[in-house]
């Protein structure tokens, strides 16, 4: 380039100009003509925009894969003589206090002092919360004498008060005390598979089986009951019908009697099994060996013991229910949940919207009133989310489901089946909040499909409507899916009117059961985005739930992703059933 | 051809000045007349773009209708299954008679009367599924189910229409994936597989390639004796090989309307012979 411009000499090319007396009109040329000056702020835009998001998912990547990686325990001693054990979880540097700072040594204040009054801690997660009242423990580093990592630490995770940080002592079986030390011998784990086994048969046993016949008198109750709202106290239908209920109630308290002394029995047993474990400080604790979920030696696993720890927590935390204030176990309720949920607003949205874009496009008068209702329905898009849940709250749950329960569930009252927040009205609520993004969209893609195909069906005899059921709906389809999964996407991703409208902390039951009418729309839910915010910010101890938090919007995003990604597969098939080469 | 007479109306001489009276020297089908179009008005808004048309198209004959590009040759055939009423603010006078019905009556079904006339398009525009549905769609439009009529009705269909030789083993595949000229062959079976009285065609060709037109043409001349064609076309010769009456339309009116040799050698008023020697358009 350089060597070009210097072959010519501008002062040359002048000169030759008024020589031949041309008179050019001098070339302004404006520094924004020329390239293009603003690309680099577009693009600088949009880098920070995939920067943000990039760093925003390796961030939840990274946390939520590494949270169940068993990790090494350390046993610190300090300084003045205390141990303290357990998982180091963070580091980071801080400004010791004027008090702490008084505590040391010259020596270790000038050390601070270099570093400009900084030093550095570490949070060790030490478990053992019904020792300590607390989880876990920042510990300074100038307080440290040494950090060993013994072969013999061991941790126990429990159903109860969390982790427990130690070492084996003992195991009980029929009440001989067998001292063991290493967690994953053959016979210790056995012994815990039968205890953790006999746990399942319980649970079995009081939810499935007991809590069949607690369903079953509760309907006998609640026909009781019709015949009475019917009848009337006095009549000669609810004599007969308070007899027969004493009589079923009596041999379904009979079958209860005899299940609940199985799992007694069986509970009995559990009891007996034990497992001896002594914290760091000497202190010995013996539980039940059917409280312990897992148990290693953190220090002493290979590659394959830590996989196969880390594959066990991943299958507990999806397919299990939570406990421990939902900081520990799993979010199997709540994933399905927010599945549920998001299937059947998609269910309601989708009919809904696309008749209301079919109508406003293809029958309504353009005109004044349509254009207004259209200007409305893309505002409502702009309303906050909170204000739908009020509206679903008030609307959905108070009046409708209120009218529901009067009219069909008189029995049940003053409970309220639909009267309150529920699966159904979350949905309804947020099938609401996205139907603008459908409308739009199918508006959209119906305008989209090209005069033509709609003259050419008119032609051949079809009527309006056949020509939309038959050649502009199946056209305009990879659209309105365009509009289906925005709305999908807003939905599955939306916790604020949810907490209003069925969302619960912890949902006992989940919506769909083997009682009749086995869906169960009118039940309150849990959701992971609830969940996120539940264990991240409103636990006792939040530092338990952190992890966790990564985890599960790292699980939303999965969710999110995988439902969109197969909505997207289905439209790019029906995009390619309609697109071909047009000559 | 060979049951044709001729009929000349009183030849009016030709006037030069603004519009005179339409000239008419058409030929007479022997099955008397399929369209009777008369003193029709049409206007798009306020704007009119059809003054006082009179016209009739003959039973089994081939009408073409020529004119400069904005005369309202388009706007004529889709007067006549009515594909205008999807235009907001068109209002006409006047009538066009079917079988002594009045098309525009309003007690006329406008679904029924579009089933007895099929339409070509200018573009080919072929629905977005097989060639199969594609073809029987005026079928599955009626409900039809009969699973071996249908396969009939598409074979003769696509034979009607010179298509069969080429598509018969892809019947299935999406109507997309055809050549343009194969998609406007398919469109015009699509046009007879209801067996329509009359066939409508708006520029057909003129997205085709010369093999592809022969091949239309060649279909219109087989297809003249069956039906009653109007064909709007921008190309003389077309014009000239396949229609037995050709009407001049100029500004919205009809001009000159008469027997397709006449007009094309020796037409009775001087604008009729600039337009179709080309010494204007
Ligand atoms: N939908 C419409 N709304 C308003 N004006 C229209 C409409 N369709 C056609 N016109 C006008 O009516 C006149 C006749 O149009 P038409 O399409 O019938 O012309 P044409 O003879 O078919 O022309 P071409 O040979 O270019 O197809 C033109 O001036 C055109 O601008
Ligand atoms: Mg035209």
């Amino acid at each position: 380039m350089s060597s070009l411009q210097d072959t010519v000499n501008p002062q040359d090319a002048s000169s030759y100009d008024s020589a031949a007396g041309v008179h050019r009109r001098e070339a302004v040329v404006y520094p924004a003509a020329r390239g293009e000056p603003k690309l680099w702020s577009l693009g600088g835009t949009l880098a920070f925009g995939v920067l943000m998001i990039t760093g925003f998912l390796i961030l939840v990547l990274w946390n939520g894969i590494a949270t169940f990686w068993p990790k090494p325990i350390a046993v610190v001693t300090l300084a003045d003589g205390k141990i303290v054990a357990g998982e180091q979880t963070r580091e980071e540097l801080f400004k010791p206090t004027a008090d702490q700072l008084a505590k040391l040594t010259p020596q270790l204040r000038a050390v601070i002092a270099k570093d400009d009054g900084y030093a550095t801690r570490r949070l060790y997660r030490t478990g053992n919360f019904d020792f300590y009242g607390d989880d876990s423990k920042w510990v300074a580093d100038y307080d440290v004498a040494k950090v060993d990592y013994p072969r013999d630490m061991v941790l126990a995770e429990r159903r109860e008060w969390g982790p427990f940080v130690g070492r084996l002592k003992a195991v009980v079986l029929d009440g001989v005390e067998r001292p063991v030390t290493d967690p994953s011998e053959g016979w210790v784990r056995d012994a815990l598979g039968q205890a953790q086994a006999r746990l399942a048969q319980i649970r079995k046993l009081e939810r499935d089986e007991i809590g069949g016949i607690n369903h079953k008198l509760e309907q006998e109750r609640l026909a009781l009951r019709r015949v009475l709202l019917k009848s009337g106290a006095d009549s000669a239908a609810y004599g007969e019908a308070q007899a027969k209920f004493a009589a079923r109630e009596a041999e379904l308290k009979k079958q209860y009697e005899a299940l609940s002394a199985e799992a007694q029995a069986l509970k009995g047993r559990n009891e007996r099994d034990r497992i001896i474990l002594t914290e760091v400080g000497g202190a010995e604790k013996s539980l039940p060996l059917s409280v312990i979920v897992r148990a290693y030696d953190a220090n002493d696993i290979g590659l394959g013991a830590k996989l196969a720890v880390y594959g066990s927590r991943w299958a507990e935390f999806l397919t299990d229910e939570p406990r421990e204030a939902n900081t520990e176990g799993g979010v199997m309720p709540a994933i399905f949940g927010t599945f549920a949920m998001t299937v059947l607003l998609s269910l309601i949205v989708a009919p809904f919207g696309v008749l209301t874009a079919l109508y406003l496009r293809e029958y309504a008068k353009q005109g004044r009133i349509v254009a207004f209702v259209r200007i409305s329905v893309n505002n409502l898009a702009g309303v906050p989310s909170i204000v739908y849940g009020v509206f679903g709250l008030g609307f959905f749950a108070y009046i409708l489901g209120g009218s529901i329960d009067r009219l069909f569930f008189p029995e049940y009252l003053p409970n309220p089946t639909f009267g309150t927040g529920g699966l159904l009205w979350a949905a309804l609520t947020l099938a609401i909040m996205t139907v603008p993004v459908v409308i739009v969209a199918t508006e959209e893609a119906l305008a989209a499909v090209p005069r033509s195909m709609r003259e050419g069906s008119l032609a051949c005899g079809a009527s309006k409507w056949q020509t939309i059921r038959m050649i502009v709906l199946p056209r305009a389809m990879p659209g309105i899916m365009t509009g289906l999964i925005l709305a999908m996407a807003r939905g599955a991703g939306e916790v604020a009117p949810l907490m209003l409208v069925g969302v619960v902390k912890l949902a006992p039951e989940l919506p769909i059961d083997g009682y009749f009418p086995f869906v169960h729309l009118e039940r309150s839910f849990m959701h992971l985005g609830f969940h996120i915010f539940d264990v991240g910010f409103q636990s006792r101890n939040s530092e338990a739930g952190k992890p966790m938090v990564f985890v599960t919007t790292l699980l939303l995003i999965a969710l999110i992703a995988i439902m969109n990604a197969t909505a997207i597969t289905i439209r790019n098939r029906l995009k390619k059933k309609f697109a071909g080469s047009q000559f | 051809m060979s049951a044709v007479s001729v009929m000349e109306k009183p030849a009016t001489p030709a006037q030069e000045q603004p519009f005179g009276e339409t000239v008419y020297h058409l030929q007479k089908g022997d099955q008397g007349i399929a369209l009777d179009i008369k003193d029709f008005n049409l206007w798009y808004g306020d704007r009119q773009a059809l003054h006082g048309v009179n016209l009739t198209v003959e039973r089994g004959l081939v009408t073409a209708l020529i004119g400069p590009s904005g005369c309202g040759k388009s706007t004529l055939l889709r007067s006549l299954n009515r594909m205008n009423d999807l235009v907001d603010g068109l209002s006409i006078t006047g009538k066009v008679v079917l079988d002594q019905v009045d098309i525009y009556d309003p007690r006329t079904d406008v679904i029924a009367l579009r089933k007895r006339m099929g339409m070509v398009f200018q573009k080919p525009n072929p629905f977005p599924m097989s060639i199969y549905e594609n073809v029987i769609y005026p079928l599955r439009v009626d409900g039809v189910r009969d699973k071996r009529l249908l396969d009939e009705t598409v074979e003769r269909a696509l034979k009607g229409s010179a298509l069969w030789d080429e598509v018969k083993d892809r019947l299935d595949q999406s109507a997309l994936g055809m050549s343009g000229g194969q998609q406007q062959r398919l469109c015009i079976a699509r046009a007879i597989v209801g067996d329509p009285e009359v066939l409508l065609m708006d520029e057909p060709c003129s997205a085709l390639d010369p093999i592809a037109t022969a091949k239309v043409e060649e279909l219109i001349d087989e297809l003249g004796g069956h039906y009653t064609i109007v064909i709007v076309t921008h190309n003389m010769q077309q014009a000239a090989r396949v229609s037995h009456n050709t009407a001049f339309m100029y500004l919205g009116r009809l001009i000159e309307y008469g027997k397709t040799e006449t007009m094309f050698t020796t037409p009775k008023l001087g604008r009729t012979l600039d337009y179709v020697t080309g010494r204007f358009g």
